[in-house]
């Protein structure tokens, strides 16, 4: 269909005018808007991940490409309120606590968002109390851990421990991500996954969703 | 040979009569090895070949509440990391600078105790320290999305920020050179643990130019370039030594080669760094604090190598791992400590 891949296109490019007014054009063609968010912005946004993963895209085309696809979402989100259409899955993200750093979690928030995710960001310097609170009240599918440095790389096997003694454990998945993490270390401390980079975080995460 | 001759023939591709050293640690990890070596001076205790001048990061004005406030005007927050802090705010909202001002790069603080140092540390080789040098220091006043984007943007702003930021870099190399200054040390993180954060075309269209004028002044001038730039940033190596790099620091191990690049480059190029600060110092054994280092000191035997972590030592790593290191780039053969 041409104007959804206008629509892709437009997203893909970082265009938010483009993609606001694709999206407008779709809605008023009457195509449905779960079609829009899938083979739109969804589709879109697996492809700005693909151009990343293969080192054709960076972070400054990431940010461009999510801010119009952010932008789409907004004018989407009441038609999809309006057909009950639902998000595929919750993630609650953060930075663990004593880690003030954001630029990596808001990657990943963002990508996951555009993997059709409701993502709830919990900020920075995060403790496993703010966590647990979390899953209770959101009652998300994943939770995110993001580090940057090996001093609060530790704060992640506390969560994992902190769910485990709420009895939480079996609720919700763990990921967790950040320059110093490893696969090794996720299987350390018992998390479910790691993710090297925010697209590889979406990716898993609604792989994950799909059983 | 003196430190500073050591490091000399380090630089000019020869072979040294030993691996020079010069290692960097965090507050914390400091405070531990003063415990440690006092009543020994700690400069004394860590015989670096490398003399720190002028002030990497700058002058800081205390805000109370742990927070202070760089002559930027930037605000960090140092309630957890106390070394560098992280910035809050955002001193630049907009893409403008119609209504900013830069401060005085020839403020006396930056300049005061280079005297001193110099006589007190005649031995060791003098670097005028020049941290957030262009990329960082823009995104520490815009916000670092702000200007990822701005590039896409903006791309006039950006242009005209880091002008204005080499301008007041050059202005500061310019007063260090009144004194007996061999290098200047830039700092600016590009990379990310796998690439460039902004990818090679923006870091060719944006940062390149500046950097080629920033390390033409120093060189015109006979002084050496030094940049530290963390992550994955080995593929412009060729575009730094074209425009006269002559020492890569951090040369992390968990995101590069170290040992083909060495092979690489020797003689072109001087890597100061590679004992792993992700993996091996917080996380490995003495024994395996021990291996790498050996095996680093084997590699850099031919020049073209300065050992250091990869980065300041962070306070997770325990002392028996940084006394590792220590001991053994102290103990090599043909080095004596004076």
């Amino acid at each position: 269909m041409i104007l959804l891949d206008d629509l892709r296109k437009s997203v893909i490019d970082g265009d938010m005018n483009a993609t606001q007014d694709q999206v407008h054009k779709a809605l008023a063609e009457n195509i449905p808007p779960e079609k829009i968010l899938a083979d739109g912005l969804i589709s879109a946004m697996s492809e700005v991940g693909r151009m990343f993963e293969n080192g054709e895209f960076y972070v400054p085309e990431m940010l461009i490409s999510a801010r119009a696809m952010k932008g789409g979402l907004a004018i989407l989100r009441p038609q999809l309120a309006a057909a009950n259409i639902k998000a595929i899955g919750k993630v609650a993200i953060g930075t663990v606590q004593g880690d003030l750093h954001d630029i990596g979690k808001n990657l990943v928030g963002m990508m996951l968002e555009g993997a059709g995710f409701e993502v709830i960001d919990l900020g920075v310097d995060v403790s496993s109390e703010k966590y647990i609170s979390a899953v209770m009240e959101h009652h998300p599918d994943l939770i995110g851990l993001s580090a940057l440095l090996t001093t609060t790389m530790p704060r992640m096997k506390d969560i994992v421990l902190a769910l485990k003694a709420a009895g939480l454990r079996d609720k919700v998945k763990v990921m967790i991500g950040g320059a110093p993490l490893t696969q090794q270390y996720a299987t350390d401390i018992g998390a479910d996954i790691y993710a090297p980079d925010a697209p590889s975080a979406a990716q898993c995460a609604r792989q994950l969703m799909q059983g | 040979m003196n430190k500073r001759e050591v490091i000399r023939a380090v630089l000019a591709g020869q072979t040294p009569p030993y691996v020079p050293w010069s290692c960097g640690f965090t507050q914390e990890a400091r405070t531990k090895l003063e415990e440690h070596f006092k009543p020994l001076d700690i400069e004394e205790a860590l015989q670096n070949h490398i003399l720190k001048l002028g002030s990497d990061i700058g002058f800081f004005t205390d805000l109370g509440n742990n927070h202070v406030q760089d002559v930027f005007g930037v605000d960090w927050d140092r309630s957890i990391d106390k070394d560098i802090g992280n910035v809050t705010g955002c001193v630049l909202p907009e893409p403008t600078l119609q209504h900013y001002f830069f401060p005085d790069p020839l403020d006396r603080r930056f300049f005061a105790e280079i005297p001193d140092r110099i006589a007190r540390y005649r031995d060791r080789f003098r670097v005028f320290q020049i941290g957030f040098s262009l990329y960082e220091r823009a995104w520490t006043l815009r916000g670092l999305q702000n200007l990822l984007m701005d590039f896409y943007d903006h791309p006039d702003f950006v242009h005209s920020l880091f002008e204005l930021i080499a301008d007041y870099n050059i202005a500061q190399i310019q007063e260090a050179m009144n004194y007996e200054i061999d290098a200047v040390y830039f700092g600016d993180d590009w990379g990310q643990q796998r690439g460039l954060q902004m990818g090679p075309r923006l870091w060719h269209e944006f940062i390149y130019p500046e950097l080629k004028r920033m390390y033409s002044f120093v060189h015109a001038a006979g002084k050496i370039v030094f940049i530290h730039s963390c992550g994955d940033v080995d593929e412009v190596f060729e575009d730094l030594i074209g425009i006269g790099l002559n020492c890569f620091n951090p040369f992390q191990p968990e995101v590069m080669n170290v040992e083909s690049l060495m092979e690489h480059y020797r003689g072109r190029l001087t890597f100061h760094g590679g004992l792993s600060t992700q993996r091996t110092l917080p996380f490995g054994t003495v024994e395996d604090v021990r291996t790498e280092t050996k095996r680093l000191l084997k590699m850099g035997a031919q020049g073209s190598y300065i050992f250091a972590p990869a980065h300041d030592v962070e306070g997770d790593v325990p002392l028996e791992n940084m006394l590792a290191f220590i001991e053994l780039v102290q103990n090599q053969p043909g080095y004596r400590d004076p």
